[in-house]
């Protein structure tokens, strides 16, 4: 027994090192590939600087630093959960920066029409994220309330766990069409873009970021940050579907 | 405790979920733990390696492999598909998936069930002349009776906990398709929700609690009128 704790106490040293470079990103699940890169050509340049990724959903994410996960930057899918941390004094007010936006789309491998909101009613299930825990999917209900089909689609909606379960049900057409992100949209490989949905229906999907509290003395927190919102950082977005302005 | 309307039809849908499950698998599971103990075939070590599976394979992995099979271009799905039956995004798939994944539970308690009955008894019914189903009937079914009872209610109790594949056959849909778990899982998500979580999760160990308590307590109970 003995020998296993000491084992056990061998293993979680060699893989925990306390590495001084060492950034613990908090991250949307949305954003891991872009992340990925960034992170990846950041590296590049500064091989000391090592990343611990925790990609998540949003609100996820922000429950686990309210509970005391350890975090450098913070970057949320909405502005929902960034206010939530402000709020309980977990992030740094004056580190907080726009990322990037996104908008949403209708995407699906459908055969029938389908080139505006007024065109949903004709289908039969259309995915959508649970609006409770996935941002995508509320502003997708939101968008849906606005173009008044609310009551036309009832029945038809299937709600899933986050915006890439969306997208799996399109690609294999087990549902006619989802909403899901523009960038989700351009990784899809049968499932088409049907039509973007019309930005007055539905509030800007904005990512924010910020340095929790314990990073925003960290000057490599800072340089990171910095560097996400340079010309690199912008291009490589741009280069995945995301909007800058 | 705080619980929405919404939340008591998740307990009402999870409840009604795990017993059609529970019932709809207690044949076949009867019928397959009696071949395992009782028929020596060809290929048993294979059944039981298959049996076993969903015991170990990740329950996303099966909620795929359901959503592959019966949804609208699997082989299963269009045969059904024609007779004018869909079953994914509907209580019936989380129906499935709880059944596939409690099945295991299931045949291991009838199957314990079985090998403990004394097999003197059975040669001996045989001896005087009883036909297979006579055996099946009179002795078998009564004396692992408490082998049934029990993998019912581990059944029960586990369909009761089944998240990954649900979510991925049945989505997650409230009303329709959103299971204790599920909904748990929404109000987990979002961290101004925890009170709304903790109340669900109160009910769900509760349920849970009392299901394993009702087991304990008919299997002994079972015990002692056997050693009466």
């Amino acid at each position: 027994m003995s020998r296993f704790a000491l084992f056990c106490f061998a293993f979680l040293a060699m893989t925990a090192p306390a590495v001084a470079g060492e950034l613990k990103l908090s991250v949307a699940a949305s954003l891991k590939e872009v992340i990925n890169e960034l992170t990846a050509s950041y590296t590049a340049k500064n091989p000391s600087t090592v990343f611990v990724k925790n990609f998540g959903s949003s609100g996820t994410l922000a429950g686990q630093i309210e509970n005391g996960a350890p975090a450098d930057l913070f970057i949320a899918a909405n502005t929902e959960w960034m206010n939530y941390l402000k709020e309980k004094k977990l992030v740094d007010v004056a580190s907080e920066k726009t990322f990037a936006f996104n908008s949403l789309v209708f995407a699906g491998s459908t055969k029938k029409h389908v080139s505006s909101m007024n065109d949903l009613p004709a289908l039969d299930k259309i995915a959508v994220g649970s609006p409770k825990s996935v941002p995508a999917g509320e502003y997708a209900m939101t968008a849906i309330t606005k173009s008044g089909i609310e009551t036309k689609l009832n029945g038809k909606l299937v709600m899933a766990k986050d915006v890439r379960e969306c997208l799996m049900y399109a690609e294999i057409g087990e549902v006619d069409g989802a909403f899901i992100y523009r960038t989700d949209a351009l990784q899809a490989q049968k499932a088409k873009l049907l039509f973007v949905v019309p930005q007055k229906l539905y509030p800007r999907v904005v990512y924010p970021m910020a340095l929790t509290v314990k990073a925003a003395q960290n000057s490599e927190a800072k340089a990171f940050e910095a560097y996400l919102q340079g010309n690199e950082a912008k291009s490589v977005l741009s280069k995945f579907g995301f909007i800058l302005k | 405790m705080l619980l929405t309307p919404e939340d008591i039809t998740a307990i009402l849908l999870s409840i009604k979920v795990s017993l059609t499950a529970t019932a709809l698998s207690l044949p076949f599971g009867f019928t397959v733990a009696w071949l395992i103990v009782f028929k020596p075939f060809r290929g048993k070590v294979l059944l039981e390696v298959l049996v076993n599976l969903p015991l170990t394979l990740p329950p996303v992995v099966i909620g795929f492999f359901l959503l592959l099979l019966l949804g609208k271009h699997g082989w299963i799905g269009k045969l059904l598909a024609e007779s004018g039956i869909v079953l994914i995004f509907t209580w019936k798939a989380a129906v499935i998936a709880s059944a596939t994944v409690g099945f295991p539970l299931l045949v291991r308690s009838i199957r314990l069930g079985m090998e403990s009955i004394d097999r003197q008894l059975i040669d001996a019914s045989r001896s005087l002349g009883a036909q297979w189903y006579d055996t099946l009937l009179t002795i078998i079914l009564p004396l692992s009776f408490r082998g049934i009872l029990a993998g019912s209610s581990l059944m029960f109790a586990r369909s009761l906990g089944e998240f990954g594949a649900t979510i991925i056959v049945a989505g997650n849909i409230p009303g329709i398709t959103q299971t204790i778990p599920l909904a748990i899982y929404d109000y987990a998500s979002s961290p101004s929700s925890t009170a709304m979580a903790l109340s669900l999760c109160l009910v769900s160990v509760v349920i849970s609690v009392t299901v394993l308590f009702l087991h304990e307590l008919l299997s002994r109970k079972l015990d002692r009128s056997r050693a009466l």
